[in-house]
């Protein structure tokens, strides 16, 4: 034996037993998607990351000639030191992220061309940003520490006497 | 659909005449119990069936116009690229059983595989120029696929998963181009994914969140390895079905009206 069920689509579904219990679970499992889906976007958010460190000691003083230059690729960065005073420039092309290079007069960068004088200011191609200056400071063991997490104005310096 | 001309299996009360005859159709009953339709295909019923019954021709539908099987009709992209992905798909799963998706190992597995592994120069070649096949057909399929307006009403929709089905191409190409881990792979994903720093308001979040890190390092690799061979094709699988479906769901290939 079959019954008959009357089949239409009539306006007032949302106010029947069973169309609200459809809206219900239509409501419930979107909620659920859509906490599973903000739960799976932090998750996938990294809360440690393994990179080099943003902190970085680069040597002491006075390994360092007056007019010395010196490069940390994988940090992104150099420490120059001008008579008694150091500052870290980054080396992060702020174009497209290249590592640029120092010359005579500042850096180049070798992707696109853009070209910055020794503060980092740009100078030449497409970069958008001047060069940041990271905080240079002395650590407790008398190395020079960088915190690339502290940006200064360019032209700022630690001044230290060796 | 009926199904003709099956045998049927011998009454069990019919003794042991009725065994033999059991085992003798055994091989027809087999065959019948794969097959819907008989191997030999000879009135055109029978060969439509044979299309319409098999999984693997079920591709085309079983009724095309005789328009559509020119090859100036589409010039096979669509399916030209289908196969460059089945390429890739196999020779994937392949370079997958020697590739670890580490930064010290990566560079070494992948010189390994050009250099030691029997084969492996053909299929990583094979997955190199298929890879770059694709991205071609790809973009040839949506010039042809627009040319010939078939990306108009009642076939707007299948267009958008097209468009969908490029961007996952294109990503898949992106995802894969750092898993060499050499100097071009390395410095193309830094240049990269530094455009994506150029989104307003969550660009520096974009490329924290696509490489696990604020720099290219292990976590990039790890993340790009994991999308390109299991996020990017499982998705590329599903909307290349639905594609498909709803090529004949809107009325098989284009055509001018009155053909």
């Amino acid at each position: 034996m079959t019954k008959s069920v009357e089949l239409t689509r009539d306006a007032d579904q949302g106010k029947t037993r069973r169309g609200f219990l459809a809206l219900a679970s239509a409501a419930a499992l979107a909620a659920a998607a859509g906490t599973t889906g903000l739960l799976s976007v932090l998750f996938m958010r990294p809360r440690v990351t393994y990179g080099p460190p943003a902190k970085l000691l680069v040597g002491r003083p006075d390994s360092y000639a007056s007019g010395t230059v010196l490069e940390f690729p994988d940090s992104r960065l150099v420490v120059r030191r001008t008579g008694n005073k150091f500052a870290a420039i980054s080396t992060e092309c702020t174009h497209l992220g290249c590592i640029v290079a120092p010359t005579d007069t500042g850096f180049d960068c070798p992707c696109h061309g853009s070209r910055f004088d020794s503060l980092g200011n740009v100078t030449g191609g497409p970069a958008p940003k001047p060069l940041p200056w990271f905080r240079v400071a002395v650590a407790p063991n008398g190395e020079l520490e960088v915190d690339k997490r502290q940006v200064v104005d360019a032209g700022t310096t630690l001044e230290v006497t060796t | 659909m009926t199904v003709t001309n099956v045998p049927r299996p011998v009454d069990p009360d019919a003794g042991q005449a009725g065994l033999v005859a059991s085992m003798r159709s055994l091989p027809r009953r087999m065959y019948h119990s794969v097959f819907r339709s008989p191997p030999l295909p000879r009135t055109e019923l029978e060969r439509s069936q044979s299309v319409a019954n098999n999984f693997f021709f079920h591709i085309h539908s079983s009724k095309v116009m005789e328009r559509s099987l020119k090859l100036k009709a589409t010039f096979g992209l669509g399916l030209m690229t289908f196969y460059t992905f089945l390429i890739l798909c196999v020779t994937g799963i392949l370079l997958m059983f020697y590739y670890v998706p580490t930064p010290e190992a990566a560079y070494d597995r992948m010189l390994d595989l050009r250099g030691t592994v029997f084969f492996g120069t053909f299929l990583r070649n094979l997955h190199r120029w298929s890879a770059h096949a694709m991205v071609a057909l790809v973009i040839l399929h949506m010039v042809r696929v627009f040319l010939t307006g078939a990306h108009k009403a009642p076939r707007e929709f299948n267009w958008n998963v097209g468009v969908v089905l490029l961007l996952l191409t294109l990503f898949s190409s992106f995802t894969g181009y750092l898993l060499p881990w050499d100097q071009l792979a390395y410095w193309a994903i830094v240049v990269g994914t530094s455009i994506a720093k150029y989104a307003p308001i969550m660009g520096d979040e974009v490329r924290f969140f696509l490489l696990g890190d604020d720099t290219v390092g292990g976590e990039a690799l790890l993340r790009f390895y994991v999308l390109h061979v299991v996020v990017l094709p499982v998705a590329l699988t599903a909307l290349v079905g639905l594609h498909f479906w709803r090529i004949r769901k809107d009325g098989g290939l284009a055509r001018p009206q009155d053909s």
